[in-house]
């Protein structure tokens, strides 16, 4: 997705895992994604570089759709579908 | 279907403890199956009175920044290394098996000696059976 359809995304659920360092986030990914249905779009807000990088090939992993991942001001919003 | 780990968890210190924790954390994300095999000092490390108490436990290395370590774990909110593998348990299929010698030269010979963590004591014939069908293998 462009910069510009992730900004206008509206997510079912927002995991902000910024108190934590790797593994949290990831942690918290995987405890969130059993809590929404298939099609609905999870955020993931991180601090760690090493998540945003794990964090697609989770979701690839999974058979989840990673939709792309927008920088903020010293954290990342990670964007992706359950399938 | 899910792959499997096994892990050969020698060390009983709280950096390499904390280590295990991590790479189970992976593993959990990762829906794998995973056994976990409680070997000499780890058994110590897994007892009651010991588990939840980290001035029992020593760092494997730079045993001098003990103090840096703690405090930069507490700062960047890392679980406990034995809330990491409870959060694991909680997660994916994760079995801990307990040496029945590593318990034995600790004074702990029943389950009840251990944290509730632990699921039964084994011989070292289900280790190498559990190698031999895993995907992943670690001896940390």
């Amino acid at each position: 997705m462009t910069t510009e359809e992730l900004q206008a995304l509206n997510a079912d659920k927002v995991v902000d895992a910024r108190g934590t360092a790797c593994p949290g986030p990831l942690l918290a990914a995987k405890k969130t994604i059993a809590e929404i249905s298939s099609g609905q779009i999870m955020e993931i807000l991180s601090a760690d570089e090493g998540t945003r990088k794990d964090i697609p090939k989770w979701a690839a992993k999974k058979g989840h759709e990673y939709l792309g991942t927008l920088e903020e001001s010293g954290y990342f919003k990670i964007f992706m579908k359950k399938a | 279907m899910e792959q499997k780990m096994t892990m050969a968890l020698y060390s009983g210190a709280l950096d390499k403890l904390t280590a295990a924790g991590v790479i189970l954390s992976g593993a959990a994300a990762d829906d794998m199956e995973v056994d976990i095999y409680v070997l000499l000092q780890a058994a110590r490390a897994f007892k009651k009175e010991i588990a939840t108490n980290k001035d029992k436990l020593e760092l494997a290395e730079n045993a001098h920044l003990r103090d840096e370590f703690l405090q930069s774990l507490d700062k960047l909110n890392v679980m406990e290394w034995h809330e990491f593998f409870r959060e694991a348990k909680e997660l994916t299929n994760v079995k801990i098996h307990i040496c029945g010698l590593a318990g034995k030269i600790w004074g702990a010979e029943k389950l009840d000696d251990f944290i509730d963590l632990a699921d039964d004591i084994v011989g070292i014939g289900e280790y190498i059976t559990s190698a031999q069908e895993a995907d992943v293998h670690l001896f940390i």
